[in-house]
């Protein structure tokens, strides 16, 4: 560790220093003005992407080697820096409706995102323990922002007192796994595993424990239960935000865990993850279909993605892994499109019942066409990412001989396009009654109609010509398991 | 034109795009002109292409080039490509031609022609691929696209159910499809047909025989075998054009492509050979019985589809797939003839689909009706027509693979299930030329207003009866060495089978006993229907409850509808009302616990939250415990 390699750490240096000045300058702007804060908060975002260029190709432990910058985290890192720059850019209508304290808004965007970062760099359980309650921290106040709300308070209430007890599930599972081992960080723990085969009950406990405690920041059943509640009731950027950054940071925890740390003992959990997997798909998929409601749709369909992903946890390994990173890739694209769809719509006209979509396909072409685009690829069609990265992922996994897993996988994703027909149902087809017949067309911000063809662009760019995408995932996949 | 063979495509995309983008707005009219100029185009290129005679693959771009999973986007084109792509862009091309009269006053016309040639362009990127991620890539797209045109007339709630049907049904045995994918890259490493049929051999067999009959699901679900033909009948929702299409040239014949295409994965256990004619002998069975007794005039001609790939697929499990092949080609011609020909008659008839209320029409409709004939006459593989030859030779094909010695003798059983179906098969196409056209009307009004459709309707029908009458003749006498024989001859995975005994006594006989037992069909519908009002009751007289059976097609939607969709639903409510409804159940159970045991009326406090912990307790509780146990 030298000084120069805090040039490394300058894209997270960037964020908190971009999040500190949204934060004074806050104070100086007038209320009406606040909203629009989002534009500095959105370019910190970008030349903090800009200063990980510098990252490329290095290998570099840190901090005695708690932190691990590789193309791993620089997938992820990158990853979480596009999620906050749309979620940012998508936001300012919103917040104009239902947000005070802009200011305070987009800067904890910023550190949470600054938390995510961290996670993915963490080889050691403290530290990556640390950069999680930094995220979550960040969404506490975020999910319960819309401070008039009853919904929004509620969904506070009820992620912190979650989030604090899956803290605690996954302290507890730490301490255990330090107990018998002796150690918090990765390799040593991966080393004492090929001394020592099995540490007994007390490991067991600990890695269960621990399984638990991710389990609920992916929202796996039977960890789920916060999801839908928390989405419908959180505004509706930091939805979108928890439902790909927040999940994606997550599974990055749980892949370099396994990868570095678990990796001797993985055959033991195998079966028991993929058990998980299949029942969070199943589950996600079949009550995603009794849904009314747009963001609990989204919120269900989100629970069933994570289940996909948890396949290629199941089957870990280099190839695996390659197809998680392009999925959550895909998916990150994917449902961010949705989510600003539901977002634009909603700032139009203040509601999000999938009924309510009725005529869109007349009112507004864009909106329309990547909502499709968006649904399409959640539900696995060809030509769009959703396809493409499942397939690369499926086909990875298929080398765990799991064959159940596969199969209970595909036929989850083949038949859940049923829902997603079905909104795509209400907004091109169903037709409007007189009187809504004469509501106008909509007219979406410039910047709107930009970040909304980009994220449709990206999704069909991976689902068509992936080669860049699966050239960066193979190259993150690398920094864990070498060759 | 093999270097390029991406023009062939390229001509129906081009359509797509242009009527797509500019056609609402600023084409109108002229996107059908447009529509049926890019499919004629890619008619050409192919004829160009069959012309030149050169055949081989072609790389269009490197798709996927990293790692584990390389895959090069190509065009495979050889025989078997070449006569896929004269069909499908052939009879396409007069479809389009047809629906600019028959669409002529529909206020969606040039919506119509954008998803028509965008259709026809996934059908011909389905057979011309060289992977089977490709294959995969456009066999979903030739879904949404179905989707999207059988559920065209979408104020109407049928339609949209229609559709949607025929998506899941055909996602169902995708599922098959997928699966089968990942096993042969996992097994051979690799997606391109030849690197994998290079490979079938050394495999284990019955690993292959797997791969083999989940590939069988996928074709079942888009060529509409029993048990996933469900989605068929309900697909005439669309527009009769795009029945047409999808009956004769584009989707169903997919499956039919498929298993001829995968023939070196068939072949290596008999076992999958087997399972594919048992599936389409009784398929062309079930289904001809269904057809017998439907009143609605394009049910019955759905119903037929269904059976006549039964037969394909016989075909293809008795190994003649040249046979199969054959009749895929005159059944595209005769069914898309007896299709549009529907039409005409609907078209004529103000919308009326159901046979009851036609009668006498011969006198009004002479083209059409002339046309039918034809076509019915093809259908019942009266000889010379086309079906005549195609359909002989699959039951001869069959009956040989039953009696050889390297054969099976169950094929003995599907060659008389096949000859069954043709039995009834002239029976209900007699029985629908007679209800339509002869006799007296049975709604005078609608027969009074009905008028002969316009030439541009009229013409493909006259062209398709020319090719239902004589193309079988062209293409395939003498029996085995015709034109179609020796062409596909060269295509690679096209086998025969040896045969054993004196073939040509057995192929005369087997050819007078399938013509009999048309001519008998067609006769017994005759009797039954020529004079006076139909009494199809009168069949049903010698069992009880028979025509009540076929007529609701043997409960299968039904059982489909209450057996499996509404478990989902419920089973989807359940787990819902679980999640949302039962944690706040129990929190009020103990809040009234709570207040019954305590006594006091004190305000009771049911927060979800407690109860979401306790859930998360418990699955951690759960999960820990079940990994003790079991490790």
């Amino acid at each position: 560790m030298n000084g120069s390699d805090f040039a490394f750490l300058l894209p997270e240096i960037v964020l908190v220093a971009t999040a500190i000045t949204v934060w004074a300058v806050d104070f100086f702007t007038p209320r009406d003005r606040k909203p629009d804060l989002a534009w500095p908060a959105a370019a910190g975002a970008l030349v903090a992407m800009a200063f990980l260029a510098i990252s490329w190709g290095e290998h570099r432990e840190m901090f005695l080697g708690t932190l691990r910058l590789d193309n791993f985290s620089l997938f992820f890192r990158f990853l979480f820096l596009t999620v906050a720059f749309f979620v940012i850019v998508g936001s300012p209508g919103y917040v104009r409706r239902k947000l005070r304290n802009a200011g305070e808004f987009y800067g904890l965007i910023l550190m949470s995102t600054v938390g995510a970062m961290g996670i993915v760099s963490s080889r050691e359980f403290l530290t990556a323990y640390i950069s999680l309650e930094l995220v979550a921290f960040g969404f506490y106040v975020l999910v319960s922002h819309a401070r008039h709300e009853a919904r929004s308070n509620e969904a506070g209430a009820k992620y912190l007192i979650l989030g604090a007890f899956s803290s605690g599930l996954l302290l507890f599972g730490i301490s255990l796994i330090f107990g018998a081992t002796g150690s918090t960080g990765y390799a040593a723990i991966a080393a004492a595993l090929e001394t020592t085969p099995d540490f007994g009950m007390v490991w067991t406990l600990g890695v269960a424990l621990v399984l638990a405690g991710l389990g609920f920041k992916v929202a796996a059943f039977p960890f789920h239960s916060w999801a839908p509640d928390v989405y419908e009731g959180a505004p509706l950027p930091i939805t979108a935000f928890l439902s790909v950054g927040s999940k994606a940071a997550g599974f990055a925890f749980l892949i370099r865990l396994f990868a570095e740390g678990l990796f001797p003992v993985l055959d033991d959990w195998r079966v028991a993850i993929g058990v998980v997997a299949v029942l969070t798909m199943t589950f996600g998929n079949l009550v995603a279909i009794q849904q009314a409601n747009l963001k609990r749709l989204l919120a269900y369909s989100s629970i069933a993605q994570a289940g996909y992903i948890l396949v290629g946890v199941a089957t870990l390994n280099a190839d695996t892994t390659s197809g998680m990173l392009l999925h959550i890739a895909g998916y990150t694209a994917t449902n961010l499109g949705a989510f600003l769809v539901v977002i634009y719509f909603h700032n139009l006209t203040g509601k999000e019942g999938i009924d309510d979509l009725r005529g869109l396909y007349r009112r507004s072409f864009l909106l329309t066409l990547v909502l499709a685009v968006s649904l399409l690829s959640l539900a696995g069609m060809p030509l769009f990412a959703g396809f493409m990265t499942k397939f690369y992922l499926f086909t990875a996994a298929a080398a765990s001989q799991l064959w159940w897993l596969i199969a209970l996988a595909v036929a989850n994703s083949i038949l859940s396009v049923y829902y997603y027909l079905l909104v795509l149902r209400q907004a091109f087809i169903t037709p409007e009654s007189e009187e809504e017949e004469q509501r106008p067309a909509f007219r979406l911000p410039s910047h709107a109609r930009a970040t909304l063809s980009l994220l449709m662009v990206l999704v069909l760019w991976i689902g068509i010509y992936p080669s860049v995408f699966v050239d960066a995932a193979e190259a993150g996949s690398r920094a864990l398991f070498g060759g | 034109m093999i270097e390029h063979p991406w023009l062939i495509p390229l001509a129906p995309l081009l359509a797509f795009a242009i009527n797509g983008l500019l056609g609402p707005r600023y084409l109108k009219k002229a996107t059908g002109v447009i529509g049926s100029a890019g499919i004629l185009a890619a008619f050409l290129l192919t004829v160009w292409l069959w012309a030149e005679g050169e055949y081989g693959e072609a790389t269009l771009f490197e798709w996927l080039a990293s790692g584990s999973l390389a895959i090069n986007i190509g065009f495979l084109v050889d025989e078997l490509t070449v006569v896929m792509l004269l069909v499908v862009t052939g009879v396409s091309f007069l479809v389009h031609v047809y629906s600019i009269g028959y669409m002529a006053h529909d206020g969606s016309f040039a919506r119509f022609f954008a998803w028509l040639p965008l259709f026809v362009f996934s059908m011909v990127m389905l057979v011309m691929a060289n992977n089977f991620l490709s294959l995969f890539v456009f066999w979903e797209l030739v879904g949404v696209c179905s989707y999207l045109l059988i559920g065209f007339w979408h104020d109407r709630e049928s339609a949209n159910n229609a559709a949607m049907k025929a998506f899941l049904v055909n996602r169902v045995g995708d599922f098959g499809f997928a699966i089968a994918i990942f096993m042969i890259f996992w097994n051979f490493r690799t997606l391109e047909y030849g690197a994998v049929f290079a490979q079938v051999g050394q495999a284990d067999p019955e690993t292959v025989l797997v791969i083999a009959l989940l590939l069988f699901v996928g074709a079942m679900g888009k060529s509409a075998q029993f048990p996933l033909h469900i989605w068929l009948p309900d697909a005439m929702e669309g527009p009769t054009p795009v029945s047409a299409l999808i009956h004769a040239a584009t989707m169903v014949t997919a499956g039919v492509y498929m298993v001829a295409r995968m023939a070196p994965i068939f072949e290596v256990h008999t076992t999958a050979l087997l399972v594919v004619g048992g599936v389409g002998a009784f398929t062309a069975l079930f289904a001809a019985t269904i057809a017998v007794v439907q009143t609605d005039i394009k049910r019955v001609l759905a119903y037929s589809t269904v059976s006549q790939l039964g037969l394909m697929f016989l075909a293809l499990g008795a190994g003649v797939y040249t046979a199969a092949i054959f009749h895929l080609a005159t059944h595209a011609f005769f069914k898309a003839l007896l299709f549009l020909g529907s039409g005409s008659v609907i078209h004529a008839m103000h919308d009326e689909q159901e046979m009851t209320r036609y009668g006498g029409l011969r006198r009004k409709l002479k083209w059409t009706y002339g046309t039918f004939l034809v076509g019915g006459l093809a259908l019942s593989a009266i000889f010379p027509l086309a079906g005549f030859w195609s359909k002989d030779e699959i039951l001869a094909g069959a009956f040989m693979r039953g009696a050889s010695l390297d054969g099976d003798g169950l094929f003995i059983v599907f060659w008389a299930l096949g000859l069954a179906a043709s039995l009834l098969t002239a029976f209900y196409t007699f029985r629908m030329v007679i209800m339509t056209f002869h006799g007296d009307p049975r709604d005078a009004e609608l027969h009074e207003r009905a008028h002969e459709s316009p030439a541009v309707m009229v013409a493909p029908l006259a062209l398709l009866a020319v090719l239902a009458m004589g193309a079988g003749a062209v293409l395939g006498f003498p029996p085995e060495h015709g034109l179609i024989h020796d062409f596909l001859h060269h295509a690679p995975g096209i086998l025969h089978f040896e045969l054993t005994g004196n073939q040509t006594i057995i192929a005369i006989s087997l050819a007078v006993i399938s013509t009999a037992v048309a001519l008998l069909g067609a006769l017994g519908a005759y009797m039954i229907y020529s004079r006076g009002a139909p009494r199809a009751e009168s069949i049903g007289q010698f069992v009880p409850g028979m025509h009540s059976l076929l007529y609701r097609k043997y409960h299968i939607d039904e059982i489909v509808n209450y057996g499996i969709v509404a478990t989902t639903k419920v089973l989807g409510f359940i787990l819902w009302a679980i999640d949302a409804k039962i944690v706040d159940g129990i929190a009020n159970l103990i809040g009234w616990t709570v207040r019954a045991l305590g006594g006091a009326a004190r305000q009771v406090q049911t927060g979800q939250v407690q109860n979401y912990v306790f859930l998360m307790a418990l699955g951690a509780v759960v999960s820990v415990g079940a990994l003790m146990i079991f490790r």
